[in-house]
């Protein structure tokens, strides 16, 4: 299965609000993944593994994964263009 | 009082794990959800209790012992061990009366919007458990639930106000703009706000410095199960474990630190659907205006500054932690100091020499307030049956966030004359930096612009 992974300064509260979020609209839209919150701080770990990186900041490397915004599935604004990328990019 | 009284001790009874999935069941049905995601909801949030109560019934069985032992070697007692804010976030969730105050940040932000009082609407419901964390020790304090709900809204206006001070700077740092952080984490940088006007006069405080290439190459010790590990080392040589004794120790502590984290994303994942579905009809009913949008801290986590201040401020709290006279927590799950390194990040604008001179310069203040509130986050584990502490020990935060607020406000619905001074003095102290803070920050994206 698809992993997509979502970073916060904890992986407890912030990204597991974007993680519930994003599973929740992929299992609308029949995508098959698996979503996981983690802490930013061993991002460079679990980005080995990881399909698609669901970023809560500006990233400043270059991690050769897919990278899609997660402060939209916050605030509600530009959600379906991130989503589409999301999708698309799990495709 | 009586029959709330009576109510209050049948619910607590029943313990937590039990109890509160039966409340959020309730409110999830009340809202409409479907029932099959509301009970799984339910049934996350009881696991997650269960949960943490496993981990941090691992930590004190763990690291009190060599705590201990560090006392009888060093005559240093330092039995409080720091459960960090995941474990105050849980025991708090099991308060009895802790979701009333969603309907108290809901209604106040709701109200200040209409009456143009804010620009922030606050979706960040995670972080209601801080105002909960403050009503339940200014309750333990002053005896009085009422007076804790006041100053739930106290904390509540002083937070919306706050957030509409940070927006800029937030905006400056993230790139994004129309988002703010109304965390009350950041109330201790509008303390430190004289302060910060002493130091714009010191050239030396006023210089730049790389945090990227420190972050790289500190960044290993950040990581949960690493640093665990280091301080179960250290420990155990304190507590005169030997090489052996140490070394399980710190396996023992990484254990600990790595599991903390991932019981307590339980939590969010059981919130997750009724704290979507509360922000998602706050955007809808106010999302019209021009608003800035409050979030939790972790949209600034990507700055450098933050995480370089915190690792650089571990071994000076161990210092602290040992030397203080009458400190008694012994610092662990909470060592990661978030609730300094976010405030003086937007308080000094990612000046790095000056976050970490405000981190060493307020350590001693966060032991102690920890050492302060341990008997009382002890008596909230304890009474809501969600932690056991074995008597001896205590409970706590070693790095408690909005502490000063808590600690003034408390005192102050107690009668206590120092008290009310000191929540006086706190109010005074919020609004020299909101009137103060705002022409600068006029003056200071104007020339940025220019």
């Amino acid at each position: 299965m698809k992993k997509v992974i979502v970073a916060c300064g904890s992986g407890v509260a912030t990204s597991q609000t974007v993680a519930s979020k994003v599973a929740k609209l992929l299992k609308e839209k029949n995508v098959k993944a698996e979503v996981e919150a983690i802490d930013i701080k061993s991002l460079d770990r679990f980005i080995k593994t990881c399909d698609v990186y669901v970023a809560l900041t500006n990233p400043q490397k270059d991690y050769g994964v897919p990278v899609v915004q997660g402060i939209p599935f916050l605030t509600g604004m530009g959600m379906e263009q991130e989503l589409e990328k999301l999708i698309n990019a799990l495709k | 009082m009586d029959v709330l009284q009576s109510v209050v001790q049948y619910v607590l009874d029943m313990g937590a794990s039990v109890f509160v999935p039966i409340i959020m069941l309730m409110i999830a049905l009340m809202a409409r959800m479907n029932f099959k995601e509301a009970l799984s909801a339910s049934i996350t949030f009881g696991v997650a209790f269960a949960g943490i109560n496993l981990v941090v019934g691992f930590m004190l069985d763990t690291i009190s012992p060599a705590a201990q032992s560090f006392t009888e070697l060093t005559g240093i007692s330092l039995t409080a061990v720091d459960g960090g804010w995941t474990t105050a976030a849980s025991i708090t969730w099991a308060w009895p009366l802790a979701f009333l105050a969603f309907p108290i940040q809901i209604g106040i932000n709701a109200l200040m919007l209409i009456f143009k009082m804010t620009k922030t609407l606050n979706v960040d419901m995670w972080n209601v458990w801080g105002k909960i964390f403050t009503a339940v020790l200014v309750t333990y304090i002053s005896d009085s639930v009422i007076l804790g709900f006041v100053v739930i809204a106290i904390q509540t206006v002083i937070e919306l106000k706050a957030g509409d001070i940070w927006a800029r700077e937030v905006e400056d740092l993230t790139g994004i703009p129309g988002v703010t952080v109304p965390h009350h984490m950041t109330l201790i940088g509008t303390l430190l706000y004289p302060i910060d006007k002493v130091l714009d006069k010191i050239p030396f405080m006023n210089k730049k410095a790389d945090a990227e290439a420190l972050k790289e190459r500190l960044g290993v010790f950040a990581e949960n199960h690493v640093m665990g590990a280091i301080i179960g080392l250290l420990l155990g040589f304190a507590g005169g474990y030997g090489i052996q004794g140490s070394l399980i120790l710190a396996i023992q502590a990484g254990t600990a630190l790595t599991l903390f984290p991932m019981v307590s994303k339980l939590f969010m994942q059981g919130l997750a659907p009724i704290s979507d579905a509360i922000s998602e009809l706050m955007r809808k009913k106010y999302g019209g205006q021009e608003l800035y949008i409050g979030l939790d801290w972790p949209i600034l986590a990507g700055k450098n500054e933050l995480w370089v201040t915190a690792i650089i401020l571990i071994p000076i709290e161990l210092l602290f932690a040992i030397i203080l006279p009458g400190n008694i927590v012994l610092p662990f799950a909470g060592i990661v100091n978030l609730s300094i390194v976010v405030a003086v990040l937007l308080l000094s604008r990612g000046n790095l020499i000056r976050m970490i001179f405000y981190g060493i310069i307020t350590t001693p203040v966060f032991f102690y307030i920890a050492t302060y509130f341990a008997p009382h986050i002890t008596r909230l584990a304890t009474e809501t049956g969600t932690v056991n502490v074995a008597p001896g020990t205590m409970l706590a935060w070693s790095t408690m966030e909005n502490g000063e607020f808590r600690f003034a406000f408390a005192n102050a619905m107690a009668g206590e004359w120092w008290g009310i001074i000191l929540a006086i003095l706190w109010i005074a102290v919020f609004i020299w930096f909101y009137i103060g803070r705002k022409k600068d920050n006029a003056a200071y994206f104007q020339e940025k612009a220019n």
